[in-house]
């Protein structure tokens, strides 16, 4: 059930429904209902999985806050990250590298490759990296004793399997999340509307951006031998709009529907596209919540930066690597792309620490260049394309066909004011162009002074026009065809 | 919270006042840019009375591509409207010949008939929750009456009745400015060279199924006969052919030698004329594509066969 389905607009209300007619101590019951209830229509294997995997989690919790010994506390941990994050390796990699495995055979051997290891032939449950994580998280957190272990079952069963963020996140924290349940969920007006304003932003940005851009994307990156270098281009911009949107969107639409029942998440993306650095892109702005994972439970436990220059790079350049493996299966297929990808990523965080000095020297210096608007641009402009550069990476179907394009669009730099000029735009690509543009300037406007807070004071004939502009957009652009969410597809 | 409530009320209220001109724009819209869907056809149809109506899928329509359907009209002195869909089995069919013979009259139905269209949901009940068939679908409350019924009775998604009836897809539609014309039609000219993969994909395209499904075929064939016997109740005659499709289409297709002998049953049955012309030209000059007739294919077919079925009296 995705949340731009008809199915899921007669579940939601129905869903809220009999939670505001339930005494606020019982609605995480119902809660807790109503998400099995959705990940069971991904497939009844998924929620047998999830079951599991939340029993597992549970037992080792209370058996970490049980035992006085450190080695028996750390035995239920080391259990529950194997069933856990071990599981989730196994589900994701194993079919992989034994194929990997069969072809090196082949090459070392000289041999056809052929099929001798045997294979899981499982496809991981859906949203299964999303709730790793965040078991993974819970259970690290009550063995370093930032969170007491939930005794009741149901609560952790919410944490673990509740509907808005199991899919696709966000990756939220169990001491944030498990409070608010155990204080009783009440939501109110204010929390409500700004609900449905979420909920809304968050389908524009999917249904009429993302998936207005998909169709154009796809075609390119499909065999860009056949793709022009302007397509190509396009492709490649229009692709990193594209997942932002899908992404972001996603989580606008978690977040939103989370505060119809009264529950905060956290926030997933920070207009990333604005970023000044790839290091802010990545701490600061893009899945906000995953970076803050592999900065609590790897960069940090690895020494951070508290540790000599090497280690510190090499700290960094792992926690990009593991990224990258974890982004693998993302709807695009397992390889070596999604490596390259992380490693990429990782590289562009070691020329950000080699230069920091240099930054920092132009901003003692030069004062008033380092912190004027125009260096500003170009930062953000760097920034935006290098991670541009990355994202071919992430979306092209092999190493081979990434270089392709890079290479293709490469070469036909130089041409590209006579390439645009003669370029036959189409009506589809002038449209992903313009609401690229809108996203762009809304995000700028956001940047400044939150934009819900320009809506509240608006007068009311433009907020209601603005409202009413964004669902007619709904129906009139949206692609409605019941995409699937990119992050989705782990 | 009373105050929510009516500011709720009003803004809706406002909502839907602006959908309902929208839904009035995109319905106005379709009168100008609205060609080959079969309602609209009906709608704008100038004649209460026709000699013939032309059903089937995709094979039936490039005899209503360009001005062919008024060149058929005149050597054969008929009064003659196309009313196939690509796509579509009997079920949508007869769900079509039923809304045409409630306001007007027909002599004769000409089936075409396709044997994919006889194995697949995808080509009967999922046709009518097609948001492609649907945006170009005018509204009319007959219809929608008659699309309850189907759902109610013939198993087709609500979901479609709900799309029609809140002109959704007409609304949504991304093609909403273009001429509603088949891909095909814009290749009518053209001379197809023949290629042994794309009739392959093409084949595989009509029947997405993996297997061949039996209990389908009997559903599918009942339709049929419910089509034909409702024709008849009415008063209409039926005559079924099979338009012409380069051999190597034809033997690719599954299953096709019992398709036909139940099928020649079943019409000898009803007493329906059955001509197979499959195989009647197989050269690669006459088709546009893998398996559709050009300009230059339908001319020939029309002068050595069709004509004489079209001005039979009984069109044997």
């Amino acid at each position: 059930m995705l949340f731009n389905s008809l199915g899921f607009f007669l579940f939601l209300p129905a869903v809220l429904a009999v939670f505001a007619v339930l005494p606020e101590r019982r609605r995480w019951l119902w809660l807790l209902l109503a998400s099995c209830a959705f990940y069971a229509a991904t497939g009844l294997f998924n929620l047998v999985y999830l079951g599991a995997v939340t029993l597992v989690v549970y037992g080792c919790g209370l058996g970490i806050a049980r035992s006085s010994r450190k080695s028996s506390r750390m035995v239920f941990l080391v259990l529950g990250l194997l069933v856990v994050l071990g599981g989730l390796t196994a589900f994701k990699f194993y079919d992989f590298a034994v194929g990997e495995l069969e072809r090196l055979a082949a090459w070392a051997f000289e041999r056809e490759p052929t099929a001798f290891l045997p294979r899981l032939g499982v496809a991981t449950p859906v949203g299964f990296s999303f709730y790793a994580f965040m078991a993974a998280s819970y259970l690290i957190d009550v063995f370093v004793g930032r969170l007491a272990a939930e005794r009741h079952a149901g609560r952790l069963a919410l944490y673990v399997a509740y509907f808005p963020k199991i899919l696709a996140g966000p990756i939220e924290r169990a001491p944030a999340f498990l409070p608010q349940v155990a204080a009783g969920l009440r939501t109110d007006p204010e929390r409500f509307v700004n609900g449905l304003q979420l909920i809304g932003w968050g389908l524009f940005k999917k249904v009429v951006i993302a998936d207005n851009l998909s169709t154009m994307v796809d075609r390119a990156f499909g065999i860009p031998a056949f793709a022009t270098p302007m397509d190509l281009l396009l492709a490649v911009y229009f692709f990193a709009f594209q997942i932002y949107c899908d992404f972001s969107g996603y989580a606008d639409i978690a977040i939103g529907i989370s505060l119809l029942f009264g529950i905060r998440l956290m926030e997933n993306f920070r207009r990333p596209y604005l970023a000044r650095s790839t290091a802010e892109f990545w701490a600061e702005r893009w899945h906000i919540s995953l970076g803050h994972w592999f900065r609590d439970y790897l960069y940090f436990p690895l020494g951070g930066s508290r540790v000599g220059a090497v280690r510190r790079y090499g700290n960094v350049m792992a926690v990009f690597v593991v990224s990258g493996l974890w982004h693998a299966g993302l709807g695009y297929g397992v390889g070596w792309t999604f490596l390259i990808w992380g490693a990429l990523n990782g590289l562009y965080q070691w020329v950000g620490l080699a230069t920091r000095g240099l930054w920092r020297g132009l901003g003692e210096r030069l004062p008033r260049l380092a912190a004027g608007t125009p260096l500003h641009v170009v930062r953000v402009l760097l920034t935006f394309h290098l991670i541009l550069v990355a994202w071919v990476f992430f979306r092209a179907k092999s190493v081979e066909d990434a270089f392709v394009i890079l290479r293709r669009i490469w070469v036909a730099l130089p041409d590209i004011p006579g390439l645009v000029s003669r370029y036959p735009f189409t009506t589809d690509q002038l449209l992903g162009v313009g609401l690229i543009a809108l996203l762009l300037l809304i995000e700028i406007l956001d940047e400044r002074r939150a934009i819900w807070q320009r809506l509240a004071s608006a007068p009311v004939v433009l907020r209601w026009g603005a409202y009413y502009a964004g669902i007619f957009a709904l129906l009139i652009l949206g692609r409605w065809q019941a995409q699937e969410f990119i992050y989705m597809q782990f | 919270m009373r105050t929510l409530g009516k500011t709720a009320l009003i803004f809706t209220a406002i909502g839907l006042v602006l959908y309902l001109a929208l839904y009035i724009m995109a319905e106005w819209l379709l009168y100008r840019t609205g060609d080959t869907n079969p309602f609209f056809k009906m709608a704008t149809a100038t004649e209460t009375s026709y000699d013939w109506v032309i059903l089937g899928a995709s094979h039936a329509m490039p005899l209503d591509f360009a001005e062919f359907n008024d060149v058929m009209e005149r050597e054969t002195n008929q009064k003659i409207i196309n009313l196939a869909t690509p796509g579509t089995g009997p079920l949508y069919n007869r769900f079509v010949l039923e809304q045409f013979l409630q306001n007007r009259r027909a002599a004769k139905v000409l089936y075409v008939l396709d044997s994919f269209a006889f194995y697949s949901r995808a080509w009967n009940e999922a046709r009518f929750s097609d948001a492609k068939l649907l945006r170009r679908t005018l509204f009319q409350p007959a219809l929608a009456w008659r699309l309850l019924d189907y759902c109610l009775t013939e198993g087709v998604d609500p979901r479609a009745e709900l799309d029609y009836v809140t002109g959704f897809s007409k609304i949504n539609n991304p093609e909403r400015f273009k001429h509603d014309i088949w891909e095909g039609e814009v290749q009518f000219e053209r001379v197809h060279r023949p290629s042994a993969a794309a009739t392959a994909k093409r084949i595989a395209y009509l029947y997405p199924e993996a297997a061949l499904d039996p209990d389908a075929f009997t559903r599918y064939l009942r339709e049929f006969e419910a089509l034909i016997d409702f024709s008849q109740l009415n008063g209409v005659a039926v005559v079924v052919i099979k338009m012409p499709v380069p051999a190597r289409f034809h033997s690719l297709l599954p299953n096709e030698a019992a398709f036909d002998e139940a099928m020649s049953r079943l019409l000898a049955e009803k007493r329906v004329p059955f001509h197979d012309f499959s195989l009647a030209m197989d050269e690669p000059r006459f088709y546009f594509d893998t398996d559709h007739l050009n300009r230059v294919g339908l001319t020939e077919f029309f002068a050595r066969q069709l004509k004489s079925i079209l001005t039979s009296p009984m069109g044997e």
